[in-house]
């Protein structure tokens, strides 16, 4: 017998207004010449934000335009067109569909009208960078540029200490803020050169002062899903974290939180869930959703699973938490926040034998979340996110316990390896070991 | 201690098709073997420190059995092989092990390997991407991290005597092989691209003076060569990451074509670039790992000039196009290699702009299917010879 197919349901009224967002942030582009602004191409959790907005210049997401695109269906022309140019599918989806996109601009000399949301505007500039996250965000600007090849390319370094059980990260870090602060000067020195226009050093800190609070701002509201049943879970936090992720720096972002914090706030008093009835508590601990299957997100809260917390662009701590060194230089602040970010769950780690950062994020979240089991989702075309995966669900079980762990594959813009039948039968198998194990523990 | 005997070719051979055995010689011998992946392993400092470094490759005939259950199919094929190889004991005699930030396949694996492997010395070496100076300041403060790192290890200290003398070891190394590169100029070479394959297999498994003695004994032996009549009219080069078997070079001989030139990471690309002589060598280091290799996973921090930053990034390929006497080059490039993949149509269109022909083809780390590949390089071949 076949269930009937509902469609995706979003908890909270903040998540609903995310498409507007992400609409205003793509219109912004296009309309930023007639306003005198400058557009730069750039990418997401690079520390480079503040800068930015500092600058007036209109930030524009490729990884924001392709997530839209495969989540409209309707990125297989831009794939295609990148493919024709001889980059391979094997790539990252996130570039191809985003520079296909460039090249349909470039020959049409306009924006392509049937491109999604309105599409991108050309960019002044392209602001990359290099790190330990993602080769293509130092390739996609190279391989852009030989398209749009009148269009200058700064790339930034933000890297932190390697994870070592023999070595304190403190013993290094230094070198690590000192060469990002660097290098922010340096992109600072490039936007300068490039709008013509002076830093306002002032705005900036009040830049770099407002993401700190936003930082705050956003863990409390997040773990405000600690709650049972939860207020929100991560088929909505793939909405929600449009604003921390590419309208940081802003007023506007802090306000959303607020509103979001608010709401949560009030489904908790009304005990108001996601699921109707909340069966399984999981964890989204690793790996870019397929944009274009936002809707199994549903189908896990049919089968009464929720996820209270994800890490996936989660990219944020309180800073208190992060015990930042005081600093008068604001660049140097930034870098600060991001290295102890990058580092922060390495104590952790020490202390657990054979275990590693990034499973000790995981098991704090299954603790404080009180999670039943562990969804990842694997990507084919990002090495950067979802290399390790299996390694660290390997160390999972092994350091912590016995916990059910489902890893789901696809990718994130290219439907062709996506098959929703067999998904869905892999997630009621998963449903059938929760319970399984759920029995066990009662 | 044993003398590895140097006999040319014949050495090449036996190296090439047991590699790693003269490392597992030394090892029983007494001495640390530390392994290393990738063109930006820092060989001066590894044999610095007393120990001997060995390049670490995989087995392109053999499928990855073991490594899968750890590893996703998404990363590196290359990369997968040689840890699969690793867990199957093929580097048993590995004392440590040195990974340097080469890609998101190595930096997002380096877990994977220290925890799959358990080697007394494990060490991920964070080589920036840019090379800007702020960029080249910080690379010479990772150096210096990881030369602390290995004097724990050893229990030696790492004297500034000690990686000069290893700079010009290495340097030297470099320019013999680049006078036994020169071999290949003549129509026809002297030395066949399958020959060459091996020579530069069996030098990255030895120590830095074996490898000189050993590249010398090939020199001996292919300078007495006369060069034979020429009937083949097309002289290739090789692009690609590390290319490490002679499946691909058989392949582009046996259709008739002369592999004359590469530009890969066990090849030209880590024997072209010297270490200047600098008052602190770390700079001279420093220098060459950042700015001097040609690799696809560098860049510069500020591109003006979109033919600026063509030229800096493939010129060296046009010279080898002109000096090598090439009319066509195969881009070979492993699936799932963000940064040999995101360079194809920029290098491409580079390279075709100097009137060679240019295939591209993508490809696993593995010989599993080579009547496919055959097939399509005999392909292009044919057409370019028409």
């Amino acid at each position: 017998m076949t269930e009937a197919k509902k469609p995706r349901s979003l908890a909270t009224e903040a998540a609903a207004r995310i498409s507007k967002l992400v609409r205003a942030n793509l219109s912004a582009t296009v309309k930023a010449r007639e306003e005198g602004k400058k557009v730069a191409y750039t990418f997401i959790n690079n520390g480079q934000d503040e800068i930015i907005r500092a600058m007036d210049i209109v930030p524009a997401w490729g990884e924001s335009f392709a997530g839209v695109c495969a989540a409209k269906r309707d990125a297989e022309k831009y794939l295609q067109k990148a493919e024709a140019e001889n980059f391979s599918r094997s790539l990252c989806t996130y570039a191809t569909c985003s520079i296909g996109f460039d090249i349909s601009r470039e020959e049409l000399g306009e924006i392509p009208p049937d491109a999604p949301w309105g599409g991108m505007g050309r960019p002044d500039m392209i602001i990359g960078s290099a790190q330990q996250l993602c080769d293509p965000r130092f390739k996609w600007p190279q391989a852009t540029q030989h398209y749009l090849r009148d269009v200058p390319i700064y790339v930034g370094s933000m890297y932190y200490p390697p994870w070592d059980p023999n070595m304190d990260q403190r013993d290094v870090e230094k070198i690590y803020v000192k060469y990002a602060a660097e290098e922010l000067r340096a992109l600072v020195r490039f936007c300068e050169k490039h709008t013509g226009r002076k830093m306002d050093w002032d705005r900036l800190a009040a830049t770099v002062d407002l993401t700190d609070k936003t930082w705050n701002l956003f863990i409390d509201t997040y773990e405000l899903r600690k709650a049972i049943p939860t207020p929100m879970d991560t088929g909505d936090a793939m909405n929600t974290m449009v604003p921390i992720t590419f309208n940081l720096g802003t007023q506007e972002t802090y306000d959303y939180y607020l509103t979001l914090n608010a709401e949560l706030k009030q489904k908790i008093v009304e005990k108001k869930g996601v699921a109707e009835v909340e069966k399984y508590r999981l964890i989204w601990p690793a790996g870019l959703p397929s944009w274009f299957a936002l809707g199994d997100f549903q189908y896990f809260n049919d089968k009464g699973a929720v996820f209270p917390v994800e890490v996936t662009y989660r990219n944020a701590e309180r800073l208190d938490r992060l015990d930042l060194p005081k600093t008068s230089d604001p660049l140097e602040h930034v870098a600060w926040r991001w290295v102890r970010f990058w580092t922060h769950w390495y104590d952790a780690a020490r202390k657990r034998p054979g275990s590693l950062p990034k499973v000790e994020r995981i098991i704090e979240y299954i603790e404080d979340y009180r999670c039943d089991g562990v969804v990842f989702h694997s990507t084919y075309s990002c090495r950067s996110w979802h290399a390790g995966i299996v390694h660290q669900a390997e160390v999972l079980k092994k350091v912590y316990r016995e916990i059910p762990i489902l890893i789901m594959e696809g990718d994130i813009v290219d439907i062709s390896t996506y098959n929703e039948a067999d998904t869905h039968h892999r997630i009621d198998a998963f449903i059938e070991t929760l319970e399984a194990a759920k029995r066990r523990n009662s | 201690m044993t003398q590895l005997e140097m006999k040319g070719l014949a050495t090449a051979d036996k190296l090439y098709s047991q590699y790693g055995s003269r490392a597992r010689e030394l090892k029983a011998q007494g001495r640390k073997v530390i392994g290393y992946l990738s063109a930006l392993g820092p060989v001066e400092i590894l044999t610095a420190a007393g120990v001997v470094p060995l390049r670490l490759k995989g087995t392109t005939g053999e499928a990855i059995t073991i490594g899968d259950a750890h590893m996703e199919t998404m990363v590196c094929p290359f990369v997968r092989n040689v840890f699969d190889n690793a867990l199957k004991g093929k580097y048993d005699y590995l004392d440590g092990l040195v990974l340097p930030h080469l890609c998101d396949s190595i930096d997002r694996t380096y877990d994977t390997w220290s925890y799959g492997l358990k080697l007394p010395y494990s060490h991920f070496l964070n080589v920036p991407h840019v090379t800007d100076d702020p960029s080249l300041n910080f690379f010479k403060s990772i150096l210096r991290v990881f030369i602390a790192s290995l004097e724990k290890f050893t229990g030696q200290k790492i004297t500034d005597e000690a990686l000069a003398q290893a700079v010009n070891a290495h340097n030297h190394n470099r320019q013999v092989m680049r006078a036994l590169y020169d071999m290949r100029k003549s129509d026809p070479p002297l030395i066949s691209g399958v020959e060459m394959t091996k020579v530069l297999v069996a030098a990255m498994g030895l120590p830095v003076l074996e490898s000189t003695a050993f590249l010398e004994s090939v020199m001996r032996e292919v300078k007495e060569r006369t060069p034979s009549s020429n009937e083949r009219s097309l002289r290739m080069m090789l692009v690609g990451a590390q290319i490490d078997d002679i499946a691909l070079a058989e392949i582009i001989e046996k259709a008739g074509a002369w592999l004359v030139m590469d530009d890969i990471t066990i090849g030209s690309k880590v024997y072209w670039p010297d270490v200047d002589i600098t008052p602190d060598p770390i700079h001279g280091i420093a220098e060459r790992y950042l700015r001097k290799l040609k690799i696809p996973t560098t860049c510069a921090g500020e591109v003006d000039s979109y033919k600026d930053d063509l030229q800096e990034r493939f010129g060296h390929l046009k010279r080898f196009v002109i000096e090598f006497g090439v009319n066509a080059v195969i881009l070979f490039i492993y699936k799932y290699c963000d940064p040999y993949g995101f360079d194809v149509p920029s290098m491409k269109s580079f390279l075709e702009s100097s009137g060679v022909s240019v295939f591209y083809l993508e490809d696993e780390y593995s010989t599993s299917s080579p009547a496919r590949l055959k097939t399509r390089v005999e392909a292009f071949i044919e057409m370019v010879g028409q």
